[in-house]
């Protein structure tokens, strides 16, 4: 087997891929001919039906990855296949037609909703776009998918964004993002806007949507207990390079990289017998995207490394099934 | 007994708007000791941010305040603007979520920290300069000696935090007000401003007031936790007991809409269902009332007052919880 293979192997999602994301780059190019190097390389796979929770501090390129999935824009590199469909590939008509099978939803409900229009032509665009049936069809289509993320259609229809508060306004988003019936759900950051009783309540609409449709959940956030809740499979990100990814019991129990072991242990918990225990890292800052370290980028920061980790990137090796960690010193 | 460093006797703040009165602080009392931290969690809009500017007496003119806020033995609701900025930096400070609140963009840090330091202390320009040095090293920032000369343009959001952080210590302030401080940065961040800040504080014997809407972050950081509703504190307790020997209802969802990091994946969150009220037409009874699930007759038409229940805790609720239903 080459190393390719394993690595590919390594990487299988349990019930074979629906999304296969095979070494994606996504740069922004600066002036001067310098380049962000948002996202370096990644790989996941997600299966049908599954959730995959994507972990990272801010800056760590989860939402460049999210995107670039989505092609908007495509990636620098990198193949990105949906189903059967290589979306790196399409372009014009085709992609548009694809574009049916994914939609996002984002983290600010209330600006990614245009303010001027009601909320029955906000959610009805999608239909219109592809057009699809005639008004009163659409509408009717509207009303339903309204009804079915919690919010009272007769009452909602003809009002505007502005009169209904950042929870509504997120079902809002995601009535529009579910009307075509896409596959694949994006979700970036969903519910880091909203307060905790609010969360809750998106965070339930989700997985029970995600059931009645059968979606695929592409779930994006930088708060692990979030993302614990509703994925099955959990992908930790740094500074552009994946980590980990192992299903959402074992990251938690068991964290294989020291960067997932720091962001496990500065998280909040909810509980006063459990004093904050000093922060597992280095002192220092994140190092620029434009500039990263060489090796690992997480050396600079991680309380292990060694001179090896300065020398040579590590690549994502298989510790259990499903459990892959990219580090030479893996925890444990 | 001495009197507590801080007193808050029925704080009301209300703001004239065009749509009327928005009842933002709604008759608020509780004190604070030397050296404690108080927690004070709620969710938007519930009067934090605007609790903590009528406590510093920083309210906008639109602003309607009524109440008693005693410092060190003195009344601050009764005091001139002049007498009060005397006050802010050596006896009360405050760092604010968005630390660009309090920084001058134009202004290099340590220009912003001298100031302060010789504004209120009397410092030589030179000593000034020296001790701002000493300052950005004590809160943790990399390379104080050529930080102090960059503008907060130049540092991340991260690194500006602390240097709100200390100019709010500058002057060793007996009581610090911090309103949302990590909100905004990533959890290691966060993780590290709130250990700088417990460190500051043991040092100094400073007392804390610690806003957030994290339950997280003032279960391992607050002697004391308070819980804002609609305006009001609904649940103050030593943090054990609010966590342990939850009284009030609202305490209680809230603490089980929360996600946990050691639940198992998928488990169905305990929502509640609805939204806070409206300020400027909050329901008769207890705010909390439409949302409640044991919620009764009085409950919608009389508000239960915030009393003590013994050893410091205090809930207004008028079918408070006991362990059992908690469970
Ligand atoms: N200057 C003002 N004029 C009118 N209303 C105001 C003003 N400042 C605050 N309010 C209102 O007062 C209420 C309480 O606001 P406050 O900012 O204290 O909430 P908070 O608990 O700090 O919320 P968050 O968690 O979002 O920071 C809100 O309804 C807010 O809209
Ligand atoms: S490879 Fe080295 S620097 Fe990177 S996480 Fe592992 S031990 Fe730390
Ligand atoms: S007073 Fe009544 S409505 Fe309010 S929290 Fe208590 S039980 Fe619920
Ligand atoms: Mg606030």
């Amino acid at each position: 087997m080459t190393v390719q293979e394993r690595i590919r192997e390594d990487h299988a999602a349990p019930a074979g891929a629906f999304l296969d994301v095979r070494d994606m780059v996504v740069e922004y190019p600066l002036a001067g001919g310098a380049k962000v190097h948002a996202v370096s390389g990644i790989s996941f796979q997600v299966a049908k039906g599954e959730t995959l929770g994507l972990v990272g501090e801010s800056g760590c390129g989860k939402s460049s990855a999210a995107r670039a999935v989505l092609q908007l824009p495509r990636p620098t590199s990198g193949a990105v296949r949906l189903g059967e469909e290589e979306l790196t590939h399409l372009r014009g008509a085709a992609l548009q037609r694809a574009r049916r099978r994914f939609q996002m939803i984002f983290q600010d409900p209330i600006a990614s909703l245009n303010p001027r229009r009601r909320i029955r032509d906000i959610v009805a665009a999608p239909l219109e776009i592809v057009g699809e049936g005639d008004r009163a069809a659409r509408y009717k289509r509207v009303a339903e998918m309204l009804d079915l993320v919690g919010l009272n259609a007769d009452q909602a229809m003809e009002r505007r964004p502005h009169e209904f508060s950042g929870g509504q306004c997120q079902r809002i988003s995601i009535a529009r993002a579910l009307i075509l019936r896409p596959d694949l759900l994006v979700c970036d950051e969903p519910v880091s806007a909203l307060d905790v009783s609010v969360q809750a309540q998106i965070l339930n609409l989700l997985e029970d949507l995600k059931h009645r449709f059968g979606l695929t959940l592409l779930f994006i956030s930088h708060d692990l207990a979030v993302v614990k809740h509703v994925s099955d499979r959990v992908a930790v990100m740094y500074l552009g390079m994946m980590c980990e990814t192992a299903d959402a019991q074992s990251i938690y129990r068991r964290p294989a990289h020291p960067y997932t072991r720091t962001l496990l242990s500065a998280a909040p918990e909810p509980d006063p017998g459990r004093k904050p225990a000093p922060l597992d890292m280095l002192a220092g800052e994140l190092p620029s995207p434009v500039n990263p370290p060489s090796g690992c980028r997480f050396r600079t920061r991680c309380p292990m490394a060694q001179a090896r980790c300065a020398a040579e990137v590590p690549q994502m090796r298989r510790l259990a099934p499903g459990h892959a960690v990219a580090c030479h010193f893996p925890l444990q | 007994m001495s009197e507590p460093l801080l007193t808050v006797e029925n704080q009301r703040t209300a703001f004239a708007t065009g749509r009327g009165l928005v009842r933002a602080v709604d008759g608020v009392s509780f004190t604070l000791e030397r050296g404690r931290t108080l927690g004070v969690v709620g969710e938007s809009g519930s009067g934090k941010s605007v609790l903590s500017r009528s406590i510093m007496r920083l309210l906008p003119p639109n602003a309607r305040s009524s109440g008693e806020v005693r410092l060190g033995g003195r009344d601050l609701t009764a005091m001139s603007e002049k007498a009060l900025r005397a006050l802010r930096g050596p006896e009360i400070s405050i760092v604010f979520q968005d630390p660009m609140t309090s920084l001058n963009p134009v202004m290099t840090i340590g220009a912003q920290i001298g100031e302060v330091l010789t504004r209120h202390l009397g410092m030589s320009r030179k000593a000034a300069k020296a001790r701002s040095v000493e300052l950005l090293a004590s809160v943790g920032l990399p390379q104080p000696d050529v930080r102090v000369d960059q503008h907060p343009h130049q540092l991340s959001g991260g690194m500006r935090q602390r240097v709100a952080i200390a100019i709010a210590i500058a002057c060793e302030p007996a009581l610090l007000i911090a309103d949302e401080p990590t909100t905004a940065l990533d959890v290691t961040v966060q993780a590290e401003i709130l250990d700088l800040l417990a460190r500051q504080q043991a040092e100094r014997n400073m007392a804390m007031i610690l806003i957030t809407h994290d339950m997280g972050v003032v279960a391992g950081r607050c002697d004391d936790v308070a819980v804002m509703y609609a305006g009001r504190i609904v649940e103050q307790a030593s943090t054990e007991d609010l966590f342990r020997d939850t009284r009030m209802p609202y305490t209680s969802a809230l603490l089980a809409s929360i996600p946990r990091l050691d639940d198992p994946p998928h488990r169905k969150l305990e929502a509640i269902a609805g939204r806070p009220p409206d300020l400027i037409h909050p329901p008769a009874g207890c705010a909390f009332s439409p949302r409640c699930r044991y919620a009764d007759d009085l409950c919608r038409s009389q508000p239960p007052a915030l009393e003590d229940a013994g050893r410091g805790h205090r809930f207004a609720c008028w079918r408070p919880m006991t362990m059992e239903a908690a469970e």
